[in-house]
């Protein structure tokens, strides 16, 4: 079934308006090819009545949906590479000191679509932390398929291209056929998760430092608030949280504190961190 | 070792969608569609050779105005604008793009010639001792685009 | 300075350099490359630098680089279809900052030249 002239007509004017990019006339079939996961995500039955409900009931989060879908956006290594900078210079450091005894991390990358946050998280942590310590990493995803490919951890010429140092790529992948894979002694700190952030989230082991980035961008105010608060239980006491940087708890739950790290920002359950000066022993 | 399970219709493919989606289609909005059809026509292909611990060719081959839309699309220039060197140039490079991650999937120890080009039907280049192992077909905006791989069966002692 | 026997891939390169403000020269080969730097008062901050050339390939020009004190300040970015581990290693070994495999695109280079310290901040997507 192809794409109808008026569902791709509002589909063309969204990216042009939203992306700058120009849809030629006879593209139905790649519109909708893009469309169709992204209509199940949401639980459509299919992309028309997905582009109905959304033309019936305007809404971003559905629009960037859509952007997104056809923009052909991969994921990079270290995107944004700020939170990791972060990471390396003033997270790790201090959660060394405090959890000398236990020398064991754990770290949950939300939302970690083809698995790039998570490993990017992995390689981090292989370089920064003593000899001696453990780490593991959890990448959730509501995409089983995107778990899949995550747990896969092989990735295409193009896209270990995307950010990822030369140096590193030699280093913690191996060469597999067409593409490159994660290698054994990073992969086996990593895991995936199958799990949406919206449902109630089920019982884990709380967290040193979580990644929420670029997610809740899609939702609304109230669905916002209740990941917020859900993440806020899973991150320990002296935990860290990073946020994407068009993303921002101030205003939509009180609990967080918006710490400077490094040239980022990074957020901390409030009641946790006295405010004023660090005290250095 | 046999090639045909090192280099795989399905990894030629893979390899085309990402010079498409990073030279010639980088929007996603025109990609190379397959077709299987191993008799459509080619006006004009390009060639790039592999020595060393295994021998052949990567041929690429397309209709011209295929080849004129690729040159508009590399050096960004209107297609009445494309002259032959800028086509020959272009199909050269698409030839290495493909022949170097095809040689990366080859037992080690291989080495990469330059790019050959012939403004002519892929028919008109003969390659000795070499069968075609491997293959695509596909249309690109309705122009017939393919890319092969050919083994040269004099040195295939070590098969 | 932009050095690939491919005038097509030139262009692109210099396409997407041009983006972040920088002036490219071209040369086809590594001997022309070196010959044209001879002849500059002013060293390039950056060359993307292919290997397979006539006349002399990128990792030779590479190791010539760095074994010239007068062009210790250049950035040198191989781009190449090599895209085997070892051919990575020794180009790195040899005195490349970074790798750039082809086939690539735009968003990839720039933040390969990002990770190079040759994007200025906000520039990059």
């Amino acid at each position: 079934m192809t794409l109808s002239q008026a569902d791709f007509e509002f589909v063309s004017q969204l990216v042009k308006r939203e992306a700058a990019i120009v849809l030629a006339p006879g593209k139905e079939y790649l519109v909708e090819a893009r469309l169709i996961p992204v209509a199940r995500q949401v639980g459509a039955a299919s992309v028309a009545e997905f582009i109905g409900n959304l033309q019936r009931k305007p809404n971003s989060a559905d629009q960037r949906r859509i952007v997104d879908a056809l923009t052909t956006n991969e994921t990079s290594w270290f995107r944004d590479r700020e939170p990791f900078t972060a990471l390396t210079d003033v997270v790790l450091p201090e959660l060394v000191k405090s959890r000398g005894s236990a020398r064991q991390l754990r770290l949950w990358s939300a939302a970690s679509s083809s698995g790039q946050e998570a490993y990017s998280l992995a390689i981090t942590l292989q370089e920064a932390l003593p000899a001696g310590w453990n780490y593991e990493i959890m990448g959730s995803d509501i995409s089983t398929e995107m778990v899949k490919r995550a747990e896969a951890a092989e990735y295409s010429q193009v896209e270990v291209n995307r950010g990822l140092p030369a140096a590193q790529l030699v280093q913690y992948f191996e060469r597999v056929g067409a593409h490159w894979r994660i290698a054994p002694h990073l992969r086996r700190n990593v895991t995936f998760k199958h799990m949406n952030l919206v449902a109630p989230l089920p019982p884990m082991q709380p967290f040193d430092v979580i990644f929420l980035r670029n997610v809740l961008i899609y939702f609304d105010v109230a669905t916002k608030k209740s990941v917020l608060r859900n993440v806020a239980r899973l991150l320990r006491p002296d935990g860290w949280l990073f946020l994407g940087a068009a993303e921002t708890t101030i205003g939509i739950d009180d609990n967080y504190e918006r710490v400077a790290a490094g040239r980022t920002s990074a957020y901390r359950v409030r009641s946790a961190v006295p405010a004023g000066a660090v005290r250095k022993g | 070792m046999s090639v045909e399970t090192v280099v795989t219709e399905d990894d030629l493919a893979e390899m085309v969608e990402q010079v498409w989606a990073s030279y010639l289609d980088p929007e996603g909005v025109s990609p190379l569609i397959p077709t299987a059809d191993a008799d459509q026509p080619t006006e004009v292909h390009s060639t790039v050779s592999i020595t060393g611990t295994w021998h052949g060719h990567l041929v690429y081959a397309s209709s011209m105005q295929a080849a004129r839309k690729a040159a508009g699309a590399f050096l960004a220039m209107e297609l009445d604008e494309v002259g032959q060197e800028d086509i020959s140039d272009v199909l050269g490079e698409l030839a290495n793009i493909v022949g170097g991650n095809v040689k990366a999937m080859l037992p080690a120890g291989c080495f990469l010639s330059l790019p050959t080009v012939v403004l002519a039907p892929q028919t008109a280049s003969y390659y000795p001792a070499a069968e075609r192992i491997s293959g695509l077909w596909g249309v690109w905006d309705g122009e017939p685009i393919s890319i092969s791989m050919w083994q040269s069966t004099k040195t295939g002692d070590n098969a | 300075m932009v050095i690939d026997d491919s005038r097509a891939m030139r262009m692109i390169l210099k396409r997407i350099v041009a983006k972040l403000n920088f002036e490219a020269v071209e040369a086809g080969d590594g001997q022309e490359a070196l010959d044209l730097l001879s002849t500059m008062t002013e060293v390039p901050e950056l060359a993307l630098i292919d290997w397979n050339m006539p006349n002399m390939n990128g990792l030779e020009f590479v190791t010539k680089v760095r074994a010239e004190p007068r062009l210790r300040e250049m950035t040198l970015v191989m781009v190449t279809t090599e895209s085997e581990q070892s051919q990575i290693v020794r180009a790195l070994a040899a005195g490349a900052h970074e790798y750039v495999i082809k086939p690539f695109t735009e968003g990839a280079m720039i933040e390969k030249l990002a990770l190079l310290g040759l994007v200025p901040t906000g520039a990059n997507s």
